[in-house]
């Protein structure tokens, strides 16, 4: 598991590193939060999507640092628990920072340009995303989150799908070289 | 080892990172304290972006509703301006029924208040097509036993004598057209005259000798020498007098609004009117008061209870030339018949 995930095997890979224009990551990694927020005050179909999900995956795999896929997710987990009311502070966090870590991981094996396998891989990472938060609340916090349900299958299909769109999108911020 | 170290860095960082965050969720728990600061940072981070995105975002709203949105507001206007004109219509049809059952109700009040004279409501339905005949076309004719010569009143005072009768029509001669005279005498003097029509919207009351003294405001009943009108009712008022050769020239102001009748009355008796009783039409009277004040407003107020009306129906006055009486009008039960 540990040489699976190690970053030193990327580099006899020869799958391409994407780089981004300065604060590319940052100000979309904020996008995705003020959205979330904000278009939550507007529906229940917000919750589908989780946004700073997406960004964290999208990220990781696209520059295929664990090291920086990790601290991106944790960022991003760490605000999105902060702008919750009664959450404590490190249940996303913890919960975002393994799927950065993973997703980087996995983005340095494999090829995950391909729409197909940008869907399996955002309906993977959902799922064990909630996975490792049901856990974290379980374990930490004695609430009964659960592990699976059929409205999280819904919410990770719908999250797949506009994944692969906004993966898309947000290739076109790449810096070409 | 450095090989090691490497190899293993970013697992190294994971879980310190990991740690870090249980240790933060620990001491949350453990202490029930918030990290406040943390959830301050992020909230002043990210609630500026959200406050624009709201105002975009009611901007944008904002616009649809007030220009993409009114897409189906000129089908909207032009329906609700449709329904405003046929309500407008229906509106008039209620205000004129309105009308007309104030109208109908006065004249109802009359006829109760007299309820011993033989009397018939009538609809003016049409005038004479000639300009110099002041005449009108009843609804009431031979069927209803009316003939020749029965008076036509309102509440207000007189209007005419019918002269022609048709199956289901009269044709009612007013009292100013040239043709007609009504025997009439002041209320005040009790002088008598002849009431006569010159063919102008107001009468002239004929045979006043110079030496008699008129006022303007004076008014002028019916005398009976006609032997057509009951003796007593209420013909107008001195509009003004002058003296002439050989008799005054006296022009009168007629009761009622002849130019405007809608519904009138057909005496069937050319008995004096008297009114009942009753406790209700107590204050009728069929005469002016006796002492008439020489204002013009007092002589204004006079034909609406000089013809019977009770006060009740006074502010009903389809006619409206008749303002409410004043404080110092003396009260119907002083105005008894004088005879």
């Amino acid at each position: 598991m540990a040489s699976m995930l190690s970053p030193t095997a990327q580099s006899g890979s020869n799958i391409e590193v994407h780089k981004y224009y300065g604060g590319t990551v940052i100000i979309t990694a904020f996008l995705a939060l003020v959205l979330q927020a904000f278009l939550h005050k507007y529906g229940h179909w917000a919750e589908l999507i989780d946004l700073p999900l997406l960004v964290t995956i999208y990220f990781g795999v696209s520059r295929r640092n664990p090291v920086s896929g990790m601290f991106l997710g944790a960022a991003i987990g760490i605000l999105q628990d902060a702008l919750g009311h009664d959450n404590p502070i490190g249940i996303f966090g913890i919960s975002k920072t393994l799927v950065g870590y993973v997703a980087s991981s996995v983005g340095a094996r494999i090829d995950t340009e391909h729409p197909v396998s940008r869907f399996g891989l955002v309906f993977l990472l959902f799922h064990f995303h909630q996975a490792v938060r049901a856990f974290m609340e379980r374990v930490l916090l004695n609430q009964l989150e659960p592990f699976f349900t059929w409205q999280l299958t819904l919410d990770s299909l719908v999250t797949a799908a506009f994944g692969v769109a906004l993966f898309a999108l947000l290739d076109r911020l790449r810096r070409t070289q | 080892m450095n090989d090691v170290y490497s190899r293993h860095r970013p697992l190294a960082l994971l879980a310190c990172v990991i740690l870090a965050q249980v240790l933060l969720l620990a001491f949350q728990i453990k202490r029930e304290h918030d990290v406040r600061l943390i959830r301050y940072w992020a909230v002043t981070l990210l609630t500026p972006a959200e406050r624009m995105g709201t105002w975009a975002f009611s901007s944008v709203g904002g616009v649809w509703s007030g220009y993409v949105g009114l897409r189906h507001t000129h089908a909207d206007n032009e329906r609700l301006h449709s329904d405003l004109d046929q309500l407008r219509l229906r509106n008039r049809e209620l205000e004129a029924k309105a009308s007309e059952a104030q109208r109908l109700a006065v004249l109802l009040n009359f006829k109760e208040s007299h309820g011993e004279a033989p009397m018939l409501a009538a609809q003016v339905i049409g005038a004479s097509a000639d300009p110099s005949s002041h005449t009108l076309f009843i609804n009431r004719g031979e069927r209803d036993h009316l003939r020749r010569n029965l008076p036509v009143i309102t509440p207000d005072g007189v209007v005419g004598k019918i002269v022609e009768v048709y199956p289901s029509t009269s044709q009612v001669l007013l009292i100013n057209d040239k043709d007609s005279g009504v025997g009439a005498l002041f209320s005040d003097t009790r002088t008598h005259g002849v009431v006569k029509g010159s063919g102008e919207p107001e009468p002239r009351m004929d045979y006043v000798v110079n030496d008699e003294k008129v006022s303007p405001g004076e008014y002028i009943l019916t005398s009976g020498d006609d032997r057509i009108f009951p003796k007593g009712l209420l013909i107008g008022i001195v509009a003004d007098a002058s003296s002439g050769m050989p008799f005054q020239a006296i022009r009168v102001k007629p009761a009622t609004r002849l130019d405007r009748l809608e519904d009138v009355i057909v005496l069937l008796t050319q008995q004096e009117l008297t009114p009942k009783k009753s406790d209700e039409v107590s204050d009728v009277a069929i005469e002016p008061p006796p002492a008439p004040a020489p204002s013009s407003n007092a002589a204004a107020n006079a034909p609406r209870r000089a013809a019977g009306v009770p006060k009740s129906t006074a502010a009903s006055n389809p006619a409206g030339n008749t303002p409410q009486p004043k404080s110092d009008d003396p009260q119907p039960d002083s105005a008894a018949p004088q005879e």
